[in-house]
């Protein structure tokens, strides 16, 4: 259940996200991907998809698009129907040749730089490429509308992208009044890894009334040290259920006033641990662990 | 060796730790620290002293002691400048260990028991492919065995983490790169006790050592048992390396440089080469930590890349005056 978060840590060397511009409804070459490749919107809804990535897969399944799903990545089983599609191995450096061997008319797969090799050697092939990366809500929302355009389903695709921010902003207005205590997301132990200000993880502690006490580290995760964050002196530790038993019993954590006070905020890595569909609920689920009874 | 140089040696090595102790990313006085050492004061500045600062040098301190010990005695028992515990196999067993239990996911906690447990059986292995090759009493083919070792077991890692789980390569790269950063006490104090046992050993055949490395034949003429002793020596050594390596990962050259190093300061006797490795082994690497820490905040160098950089120089510089 860690793996979208690793995936996600693992990705974080990529070239910059291209801005697809907002006006490009008419203009349909203007649309680039994440790798500045121009997306052609085709004729016909493709048929056969791969997604390797677990954020697109999810959109996929959510907007009614499933079933033209023909692979995925090993990390993509989060939702139960998708485990049932066929598994061809990793997101980042993807196997080609299982990937053509789906018969795929468009393959979505994440903006990493591993991942650069790959999609040109699928374009070479004449297949559909459109390579994503997702880092912040605000990338969900606009890759949630572009999948819709793709697959022709933009009317699931803009209930989804408005029923999450929706959501997001009921937890955001429930927490508005609230104090807003200081929170040291922890994403791995070794090495120590917390979640900066570039991620969706970021966005959602700041909507779900708390403030990360690494916001001002621009990348979505980065590697710190102990002490660094003990002089950042979090109000409370959010940790994954897998590393919470180590913490507590580490005399090394110890010297973190929060961990020593029991200050640890469990949370559910199923519905926060990546930027899909889930966004509202691990809105919600954050807030209640911050502000218990905030959020019903 | 003058008690002078001696006394330099043990300034060095207390200048470090003090170095090491007082200098961190949380800014603290030094009365603050003091207070924090005698167990007094301020819970929280307590704590960062007591759980993090002082374990993390103590462990920097025994893991260079070590490595020193065992190069020295590894040298001058093999004759070979280029002799070090990593080369003979044991950092490639290590690995093996450490990339196994990641990527079977056993815990983190029994990661350097693997560690250790493959240091062993590669030296072990060393050990039987020298004999099988009929190396008694020449050094060079247990060197060559131990290179051979090394070469399958960076094969056997490359096949294991090709396909493993990111989260498996990640944590078996940290541990490849070598850290101090997450010592505690229990650790540190079962390694003290370990290193006092091997290094203690080492230091009593210094005098065997000594004669070791005036060659076999020399060595036979004076009544030594020159197969027997080079085993014996060889076997502590790579424990004593592979305990280090179990405890903080890979820390590479200072098994290499440090021996070196301390015969240029005018030390020739290996009882006296192997104290002295183990002080400047010691000093070298709290320095490599405290760099490590203090060069790109608040992220950390890998204690490995830090003495590779510094061991480096000091390499070239040998090479030179050798050409």
């Amino acid at each position: 259940m860690f793996r979208s978060i690793a995936f996600a840590l693992l990705a974080s060397v990529a070239p910059v996200a291209c801005r697809q511009a907002e006006s490009s409804r008419h203009v349909d070459t203007a649309l680039r991907d994440d790798f500045g490749a121009s997306i052609r919107i085709p004729a016909t809804p493709p048929q056969r998809i791969v997604s390797l990535n677990p954020a697109t897969t999810e959109i996929l399944f959510a907007i009614g698009a499933g079933p033209r799903v023909v692979g995925r990545s090993q990390y993509d089983e989060f939702l139960k129907p998708a485990r049932a599609v066929p598994n061809l191995g990793p997101a980042l450096r993807p196997n080609v040749e299982a990937i053509l061997g789906a018969h795929p008319d468009l393959v979505l797969l994440h903006a990493g730089a591993e991942n650069e090799a790959a999609a040109g050697r699928l374009r070479q092939a004449g297949i559909a490429v459109v390579a994503l990366r997702i880092d912040r809500i605000e990338q969900f929302e606009r890759d949630a509308r572009l999948i819709g355009r793709l697959t022709r389903d933009s009317v699931p695709a803009t209930i989804l992208v408005d029923t999450i921010a929706a959501t997001l902003a009921r937890v955001r207005a429930a927490t508005a009044g609230m104090p807003r205590p200081t929170v040291f997301m922890h994403a791995w132990e070794r090495p120590l890894i917390a979640i900066g200000g570039g991620s969706f993880l970021n966005q959602l502690v700041d909507i779900a009334g708390a403030r990360n006490v690494y916001e001002d580290l621009p990348q979505p995760s980065a590697v710190v040290t102990l002490e660094d964050v003990i002089r950042r002196n979090p109000d409370y530790v959010m940790v994954s259920p897998a590393a919470a038993p180590a913490l507590r019993s580490s005399e090394r954590w110890q010297a973190l006033p929060a961990v020593r006070a029991g200050r640890l905020l469990i949370y559910d890595t199923l519905v926060v641990g990546r930027p899909s569909v889930t966004l509202g609920e691990g809105a919600v689920s954050l807030a209640r662990l911050l502000h218990p009874g905030s959020v019903h | 060796m003058s008690p002078w140089r001696w006394l330099l040696l043990v300034l060095l090595l207390f200048a470090a730790c003090v170095a090491g102790t007082v200098i961190g990313t949380i800014r603290l006085p030094l009365s603050v620290i003091w207070d924090g050492v005698r167990g007094v004061g301020d819970p929280n500045s307590m704590m960062v002293i007591r759980n993090l600062r002082l374990p993390r040098v103590s462990l920097a301190v025994l893991v260079g002691a070590g490595l020193g010990v065992s190069g020295a005695a590894l040298q001058g028992t093999m004759r070979n400048p280029l002799a070090e515990p990593y080369l003979l196999g044991v950092s490639g067993g290590a690995a093996v260990g450490a990339v196994m239990a990641t990527s079977l996911g056993i815990g983190a906690a029994l990661l350097p028991l693997a560690a250790f447990v493959g240091a062993i059986v590669a030296v072990l292995a060393a050990f039987f492919v020298a004999h099988a090759a009929g190396s008694r009493g020449d050094p060079r083919v247990l060197l060559m065995a131990g290179v051979v070792v090394g070469a399958f077991a960076n094969a056997a890692i490359m096949v294991l983490l090709a396909n493993a789980e990111p989260n498996a390569v990640r944590n078996a790269l940290w541990w490849m790169m070598g850290s101090v950063g997450e010592a505690t006490w229990s650790q540190t104090g079962w390694l003290a006790l370990y290193l006092l046992i091997g290094g203690g050993a080492l230091v009593v055949v210094g005098r065997e050592i000594d004669v070791l490395a005036l060659g076999e034949e020399a060595a036979a003429g004076l009544g030594l048992d020159v197969d027997t002793a080079i085993r014996r020596v060889f076997l502590v050594a790579s424990l004593v390396a592979a305990a280090t390596v179990a405890a903080a990962g890979l820390v590479g050259f200072v098994g290499l440089v440090v021996p070196h190093i301390v015969r240029a300061a005018g030390i020739r006797r290996h009882r006296a080469l192997l104290i002295g490795s183990a002080l400047a082994g010691a000093t070298l690497v709290v320095c490599a930590d405290l760099l490590g820490r203090v060069l790109r905040p608040p992220a950390e160098l890998p204690l490995g890349a830090v003495t590779a950089l510094i061991g480096v120089p000091f390499f070239l510089a040998k090479l030179r005056r050798l050409t």
